[in-house]
Order: structure tokens, then C-alpha cells, then sequence
């Protein structure tokens, strides 16, 4: 049992319950900040695992979105306080069977693969930032940009979906 | 140690940005205002509002506090001063600063009334218009001084500090760092005037007292980020570098605090629009100039 | 045997779990895209656990993690421009009541 070993299971445990507690919760904004603080878990198991950039990138990234959506969740929630105690759900048991085969079969997967040998030469942060900045304007440069393709067609869309129908015709 | 020297350094830093923000806003220059009113917060009751959601409600000002604290851990104050020298320093100070936004939605959202709801939701809608103009120029910053850490981008204006080497970026930053720690004219959270205080309407006592402090120790954090990324941090003639950290540190915080409220509170749906339409534009314009200039002119 | 890269495949393994059991339990669009992005996250979880403990040389693995975080915000915003456009036309984004694609 190394630290490395113990604070990844204590945060991916924490991950993982805050993920649980998204679905339990009723109250809507507390769902949201549920999915925060596991995404933020999840951001610091990169941190652990020497990934400097993507761990705080993760994490200031998660921030913002899950605030986002716990606005939506209080926009579009018929009782976003919870107060009500409305059930939400649909076909519990075929979800519960869909998430628990998932996770099983996973598991299997996991234990039985053959990983090979380890390979511990980690380069250092500063390194690891730079490595990525070249990998990212250099050989990777037309996938990068295709991904902000991708998200400039999404913005763009999801604009045009949003604005009203009526609002175009003002002017 | 250096934990110490800085947590000390920011208590001190804080409570005279304290003592400027009453000169500012009451017209006198009172030394002891903030001790006193401090302590009057902290012998008061502090009131619970009905039906709260009570995790929220406590863990607002704690939240805001310890993103504030975080953002502050990557200020360079001297050299050798600075509790951790990340290799992605200007990045994790975007991330701490990224909790101020969910802390004030927790206090919003928290204490279950109308006001503070509403400033909570309002400072999203503020996060919309500050978020992008506090990374664009940290990017022009970093391809500067072609790192994130903090202590790079300081000496890397050992020859020409920032400010006049991309002097769009400072005053786009600025501007936004008015919005993110809610200064006037930029303080819709709390818009004393149609909100009744907002997100601070609910707080009484000790939490009101922690959420005050932590938007101080947020104040200096962001004057210190200014002063790390356009004004040499510790850089300078003469005195020694903690010196020049301390008096450039507390000048901007000092601007930042009393400049603003000579100038009327900008609406949420104007500050977006400036933003995005004027702002942004600006900042690519400016990460252009400034990648143009690096590979051009090697100061 | 690698016993950290067993762990973090572990918790990956366990949020898709809980993630697909949002996904498909969930009654409204907003809770449903909350279970995409805990599946995503877990992706997230085991990408780096392989550039970690399998290919710590190889910086396209990092990059890949980054299209996975464009990937999660692209999904958030179409999922949340949909999700307006369904309101302002039948007021609610419960699921239960979009019936209109089924044959």
C-alpha cells in the first residue's frame, strides 16, 4: 500500500459517492454541485496521478459547467428545491441492472486483462506542459483544430436552437 | 514558514485594503473601522434563515475563503516567497478563481430568500461576461513569458514589465478582476441599491464577518495576480523585492477598491454586451499583437 | 499487475456504472445529460490512468483527455439548446412525454 494508492482510492471513492449522491439527492442545485465535487474528486485522482495540466484543467473546467447546469436544473425542474419530494425516475430496475452489469463486466475486464509492464519514467510537470503544447500545435495540430471546429459548429447550433422562433423576424 | 510569512503578510494586506475600501465609500480615514466592525460582526447573533439549505448556507464564506487562499498560494511576493511554484501556476490560479462563482451560488442558493437568490444567480450571468476576459489575457501573459509558472512570468519582464509591453490586456484584465471579486461599478451580487444587499442580505454575525473577509483576502489575490502579470511583481529599483511586491500589491488594490464607485453600476445585460462584442474581440486582438510582437521584437 | 492502475479502472468502472444508471433511470433531460457527463468523466478517469501507468511518453495520450473535456462541453451545450427549445415549445423537458419519434 503506497500513499499514491490510498488517496486514489479515497478520492475515487469520493468521486464515485458523490456520484451516487447526484441521483438521490431532490434537491436540484445540490444534485448539480454533487456532479461538481465529483467531477473535482476526479480532477484532483489526475493531480495524484501526475497529470498537472489536465488535474487543474479539469477541475477549473468543472467549475463552470456544473454551475451552468444547476441553473438549467432550476430553469426546467418542475420542484428544483426538493421540497416536494417528487419521484423523477423511470424503470428503476432495468437502470439499476444496465449500471450494475456495466460495472461489472468492466470490473471483469479490468481484473482479467493482461496490463503489461508498468512504465514509471514520468516526465515533470514543466515538461509535460510544454510536451503536450508541441504535441497539440504540432503532429495532433489538425485533430486540435477539428475539435474547435466541433465546438464552434456546437455553439452555433445550439444558439440557433435556443433563440425563439419569433425573435429573428424583429428587425 | 513561507505559509506563515504570506498568511501573515495577506492579513495585514487585507485589513488596510479594508481600511482604504471605508475611506472610500464613507469619506473619512478611520484606522480602526474594520477592527471595530469585525468585532461588532463577530459579538452579534448570527441568524438562521427559515428552511435553509443549511450545508450550503455554512459552506458559502468557507468556500469563497479557501478559493481565495488557493488563488493567493501561486503569488510570487518576493523570490523564493511563494507557498507552491506550480509548473501550471496561471492555470490553477483560473481554478481557484473558478470556486469563487459556486461559492456564490451556494450562498444564493442557501439561505432560501428572494434577494440573495437572485444576486447568486446574477453573479452567473456576471461569470458569463468575466470568465473569458480573465483567461485571454493570461494567454497573451504566458506566450510571453512562454510558461505558466507564476515565478517565469515574472522574470520574463525583468527587461519591460507587461503593462507596457500589452497594455490592452492589463486594462481588460482589470476589468474583469472588478467583476469577479464584485467591486463597483461591477457589484451586482450584492447591488446595495435595487437588491437589498443580495447574497449578503441573509448573512448576519460571524458568517457575514467570514464572508466579508474572504472577499478581502479575494481583493488582494486578484491585486496580487495584477501586479504578478503586467506589473513585475517583485521587480523593481532600489528597494528590496518584498517592498516593491507590497507597495504595488496594495496600489492596485487600492485602485480596485475606490476608482469604481465614481462611475454608475453597469446592468447585467450591458456588462455581457460590452463583454462579449467589445471585450473579447479585444483580447484576441490582443493575444495576436502579442504573439506578433514575441516573434518580431525579442525584448 | 499494476495495483494504482487496477484502482483508478476501478473508479472508472464504478462512475460509468452510476452514470448509465442515471441516464437511463432519469425522467428529465438535464438529470439525463448529468449521467452522460458522469460517463464521460469516467472515460476522463481511465484515459489518464493509461497515459499514466502505460505510456507516460506518449503526449497525444493527453491530448486525447482534452478532446474528451471539448467533447463534454460540446454535448453540454446542444443538450441544453435542445433542452430550451423543447421547453419554449411544450413546456417541460420531461422525458416521459416526448413520444413524438416513436413509431
Amino acid at each position: 500500500m503506497t500513499p499514491q494508492m490510498i488517496f486514489l482510492m479515497f478520492f475515487g471513492g469520493a468521486a464515485v459517492w458523490f456520484g451516487i449522491v447526484v441521483f438521490r439527492t431532490l434537491s436540484m442545485v445540490r444534485s448539480a454541485l454533487a456532479l461538481l465535487f465529483s467531477q473535482t474528486a476526479v480532477g484532483v485522482m489526475f493531480l495524484l496521478m501526475q497529470a498537472e495540466f489536465l488535474g487543474v484543467l479539469q477541475i477549473m473546467m468543472m467549475a463552470t459547467e456544473m454551475s451552468v447546469m444547476a441553473i438549467f436544473m432550476v430553469m426546467f425542474m418542475m420542484d428544483p428545491g426538493g421540497m416536494g419530494a417528487m419521484d423523477m425516475t423511470h424503470q428503476k430496475r432495468l437502470s439499476l441492472w444496465a449500471g450494475g452489469i456495466g460495472f461489472v463486466a468492466a470490473l471483469a475486464v479490468i481484473w482479467l486483462a493482461d496490463w503489461g509492464p508498468a512504465n514509471l519514467q514520468i516526465p515533470d510537470a514543466t515538461e509535460q506542459t510544454a510536451e503536450l503544447g508541441r504535441e497539440l500545435l504540432g503532429r495532433s495540430m489538425f485533430i486540435f483544430e477539428s475539435a474547435a471546429l466541433m465546438i464552434l459548429t456546437a455553439m452555433v447550433a445550439a444558439t440557433m436552437v435556443a433563440i425563439h422562433p419569433s425573435e429573428g423576424r424583429k428587425r | 514558514m513561507t505559509v506563515l510569512i504570506v498568511l501573515v503578510a495577506l492579513a495585514v494586506g487585507a485589513y488596510l485594503v479594508a481600511v482604504l475600501e471605508s475611506w472610500a465609500v464613507h469619506g473619512r480615514l478611520e484606522p480602526a473601522r474594520p477592527a471595530i466592525s469585525a468585532l461588532a460582526l463577530l459579538g452579534r447573533e448570527s441568524l438562521l434563515a427559515r428552511t435553509p439549505d443549511r450545508l450550503f448556507f455554512e459552506a458559502g464564506p468557507v468556500v469563497l475563503l479557501v478559493a481565495g487562499l488557493l488563488a493567493v498560494a501561486v503569488i510570487p511576493l518576493a523570490p523564493g516567497l511563494i507557498v507552491t511554484d506550480l509548473a501550471t501556476g496561471a492555470l490553477f490560479l483560473n481554478a481557484a478563481l473558478a470556486y469563487v462563482l459556486v461559492a456564490l451560488i451556494m450562498a444564493g442558493w442557501g439561505p432560501n430568500g428572494a434577494y440573495a437568490m437572485i444576486g447568486g444567480w446574477r453573479f452567473l450571468g456576471q461569470f458569463v461576461a468575466y470568465a473569458m476576459l480573465i483567461v485571454m489575457p493570461i494567454t497573451a501573459v504566458a506566450m510571453r513569458a512562454e510558461s505558466l509558472s507564476t515565478v517565469d512570468i515574472v522574470t520574463s519582464q525583468s527587461t519591460l514589465w507587461n503593462i507596457a509591453y500589452q497594455p490592452l490586456g492589463f486594462v481588460l484584465f482589470v476589468a474583469a478582476a472588478m467583476g469577479l471579486c464584485w467591486l463597483p461599478p461591477l457589484d451586482l451580487p450584492t447591488a446595495r441599491g435595487d437588491l437589498a444587499g443580495g447574497i449578503e442580505a441573509e448573512y448576519t454575525g460571524a458568517r457575514l464577518a467570514v464572508l466579508r473577509l474572504a472577499r478581502m483576502v479575494l481583493i488582494m489575490a486578484l491585486a496580487g495576480a495584477t501586479v504578478t502579470f503586467y506589473l513585475g511583481g517583485w521587480l523593481g529599483p532600489w528597494l528590496p523585492a518584498w517592498a516593491w511586491s507590497a507597495i504595488k500589491i496594495l496600489f492596485v488594490a487600492g485602485l480596485m477598491v475606490s476608482v469604481g464607485r465614481l462611475v454608475p453600476r453597469v446592468r447585467e445585460a450591458q456588462y455581457l454586451e460590452i463583454s462579449w462584442k467589445l471585450g473579447i474581440p479585444l483580447a484576441l486582438a490582443n493575444i495576436f499583437l502579442v504573439g506578433v510582437i514575441t516573434l518580431v521584437v525579442p525584448i | 499487475m499494476i495495483p494504482e492502475l487496477i484502482i483508478a479502472l476501478s473508479v472508472g468502472a464504478a462512475l460509468f456504472g452510476v452514470g448509465l444508471y442515471g441516464a437511463l433511470s432519469q425522467t428529465n433531460l438535464v438529470m439525463i445529460i448529468m449521467g452522460v457527463e458522469l460517463i464521460l468523466a469516467a472515460a476522463l478517469v481511465n484515459l489518464v490512468a493509461f497515459w499514466r501507468y502505460l505510456y507516460p511518453d506518449v503526449p497525444a495520450a493527453q491530448m486525447f483527455v482534452l478532446i474528451v473535456m471539448a467533447v463534454m462541453a460540446v454535448e453540454m451545450a446542444v443538450g441544453f439548446g435542445i433542452a430550451i427549445a423543447r421547453f419554449r415549445s411544450r413546456g417541460s423537458v420531461e422525458m416521459e412525454e416526448a413520444r413524438e419519434l416513436k413509431g
